[in-house]
């Protein structure tokens, strides 16, 4: 099966199944290999990665909410040049493609970093991550800068700007668009008693991240795939981003809980988008099958 | 946003395997008044867990697929004691309700086992604010080499009665202001000690027990005196990188290289 997640094109990004991880959820490169089979997934997209390095976050970076977490790291990462060292060999071995996730900071920051990221096979793409808060000018320049790559290039809107940022987004450059990234919230920290802002992730998200992909979804030129990411927590979730018009989905912290979740997911929907084509059964679906072959054989029978 | 430029840490390769697995509540007794210690069925894999080194424990229900997702986050479970080739036992406060047949799914092992001098005489353990409940596995093995034992209660600690533990290990509630008696000759003595704080205010923590000890002896060389954190793990794997510590020379996460850090090298708040 072979499922395209990004415009149609001669880089375009091709995958076996539309499910991955979201970025910061699985490590740089293969840290879950111990409890996932990477081959069951359609790609990795790592941990945001930055042009110059970022250290940790100071204070609490996890606050537990009623079902759901806030989570402050402060996107510790060794910097570009530095990750693709460590990582490379690690990205080699992986048997699905390898999205980098770049955190947007300038344009010029972005332009010399997708230059450098041109040149590295193991990437098979770049998703380019928008700051929150950030305007439409800066968020067009910065993805302007970002599109001069020749690989795929995702892009992933913050949550609150979501709405208003989408079709500036998509028409200045952007492969696919990433909806969205987890809103950002305050919470305060039981133990340090302190207010703590952070991104917010648990099963809660979903219903508003569905409502406002399927809505852009309409609006949005319909050869440009979006990746619904929030809240995914089971199969039937990731089910209900792909009826909202989803083309993929990213799974978050549902895979520090549940760490078989993902491939789960990546199972339950790489079947279904297969078979429901054919409005067949995943027991009897084939690559050949065509729409009506089933119900012909059902009718047979 | 500006940040401090620093070495960042070489990825670490894990050795022998966290795996994720389901373990069951055979038996249950309390042990004080606080507390209560849970006897699990666990995978053999296990059986081979050593001091230091820690469980993602999730509670789950017999139907899998009914997930409840709170509370959300994986509890951070340190075994206190090895019974057999597949039971662990586990301590956890006795206002946590479990009954046997409890279903507990678990990610583990979790951590580096903790790393002793060869020739270890004087061992002293420090718990602050925190029950000592993490520094328990290492009793047995270190009282049966021979190794004298001093466990120093301070903060919140003192609410934790001492009474089940093995009877060879010293105990010792701290004062108010964190002193004890001989407390020069506990410190001084110690060939090693842990430093167990509570989650949250560690690099504090840390800080103020370390300006104790400094201030009762000399010399403090590096490998001596270990700070043992227990914060929330996410993901435990290294993948989420919320236990990032600031390490002199590198930044370590506690998931893969902790949980104790030499507190001669941690950049103390």
């Amino acid at each position: 099966m072979a499922i395209e997640i990004t415009r149609p094109g001669k880089t375009s990004l091709i995958v076996a199944t539309p499910v991955m991880p979201a970025a910061g959820s699985l490590g740089f490169a293969d840290e879950y290999r111990n409890l996932i089979d990477y081959a069951n997934l359609g790609a990795v997209v790592t941990n945001p990665a930055t042009i110059e390095p970022w250290q940790p976050a100071a204070g609490a970076r996890i606050v537990p909410l009623d079902a759901g977490l806030l989570v402050h790291t402060g996107l510790p990462n060794p910097g570009l040049r530095a990750l693709l060292r460590q990582y490379r060999r690690a990205w080699r071995k992986l048997p699905i493609p390898v999205v980098l996730h770049l955190l947007g900071t300038t344009p010029d920051q972005a332009k010399r970093a997708v230059e450098l990221l041109d040149t590295v096979d193991e990437v098979a793409a770049v998703e380019l991550g928008l700051a929150d808060e950030i305007d439409v000018a800066e968020a067009t320049a910065l993805v302007r800068a970002a599109a001069t790559i020749e690989k795929p290039l995702l892009v992933r809107l913050p949550f609150y700007e979501c709405a208003e940022l989408a079709l500036p987004v998509a028409d200045a450059g952007a492969d696919a668009l990433v909806m969205t990234a987890a809103p950002r919230g305050t919470a305060r920290d039981a133990q340090g008693g302190r207010l703590v802002s952070g991104r917010i992730y648990g099963p809660l998200i979903k219903p508003l991240v569905l409502r406002i992909l399927g809505r852009l979804r309409r609006e949005l030129p319909a050869e440009l795939p979006i990746i619904g990411c929030g809240g995914i927590h089971s199969p039937t979730d990731a089910r209900d981003y792909i009826e909202a018009g989803a083309a993929a989905v990213q799974v978050d912290t549902a895979t520090w809980a549940q760490p078989k979740m993902l491939e789960r997911i990546a199972r339950d929907l790489g079947g279904w988008i297969a078979t429901r084509h054919a409005d067949a059964l995943l027991d009897e679906w084939h690559p050949d099958m065509r729409r009506g072959d089933s119900q012909q054989r059902r009718g047979k029978g | 946003m500006p940040r401090t430029v620093a070495p960042f840490p070489k990825p670490t390769i894990m050795k022998g395997g966290m795996r994720e697995t389901q373990a069951i509540v055979e038996r249950i007794k309390r042990v004080n008044r606080g507390y209560q210690r849970l006897e699990l069925a666990v995978d053999r894999s296990l059986s081979s867990l050593l001091p230091g080194q820690a469980l993602l424990v999730r509670r789950i229900s017999k139907d899998y697929e009914a997930e409840n997702w709170h509370p959300y986050l994986r509890e951070l479970w340190f075994p206190v004691d090895i019974l057999a080739s597949n039971m662990l036992v586990l301590e956890q406060p006795a206002r946590e309700q479990f009954l046997p047949g409890q279903l507990l799914s678990i990610l583990g092992p979790i951590g580096k086992p903790l790393r002793f001098r060869q020739k270890l005489r004087n061992l002293l353990l420090i718990a602050y604010e925190t029950p000592p409940t993490p520094l328990l596995l290492m009793l047995p093995p270190l009282l049966a080499q021979g190794t004298s034992i001093t466990l120093v209660a301070m903060g919140a600690a003192r609410d934790y009665d001492c009474a089940h533990l093995p009877e060879e290990v010293e105990i010792i509630q701290a004062n108010d202001d964190h002193s004890w008696q001989d407390m020069v000759m506990t410190v001084g003595w110690a060939d090693q000690a842990f430093v167990l704080v509570g989650a949250g205010l560690e690099l504090t923590r840390f800080a103020e027990v370390m300006r104790l000890i400094r201030a009762r002896r000399q010399d403090v060389p590096a490998n001596t005196i270990f700070g043992f954190f227990q914060r929330q793990l996410p993901c435990g794997v290294g993948a989420c990188q919320a236990c990032m510590l600031p390490i002199r020379g590198a930044a370590k996460l506690q998931c893969l290289d902790g949980p104790a850090f030499d507190l001669t090298q941690l950049r103390l708040a």
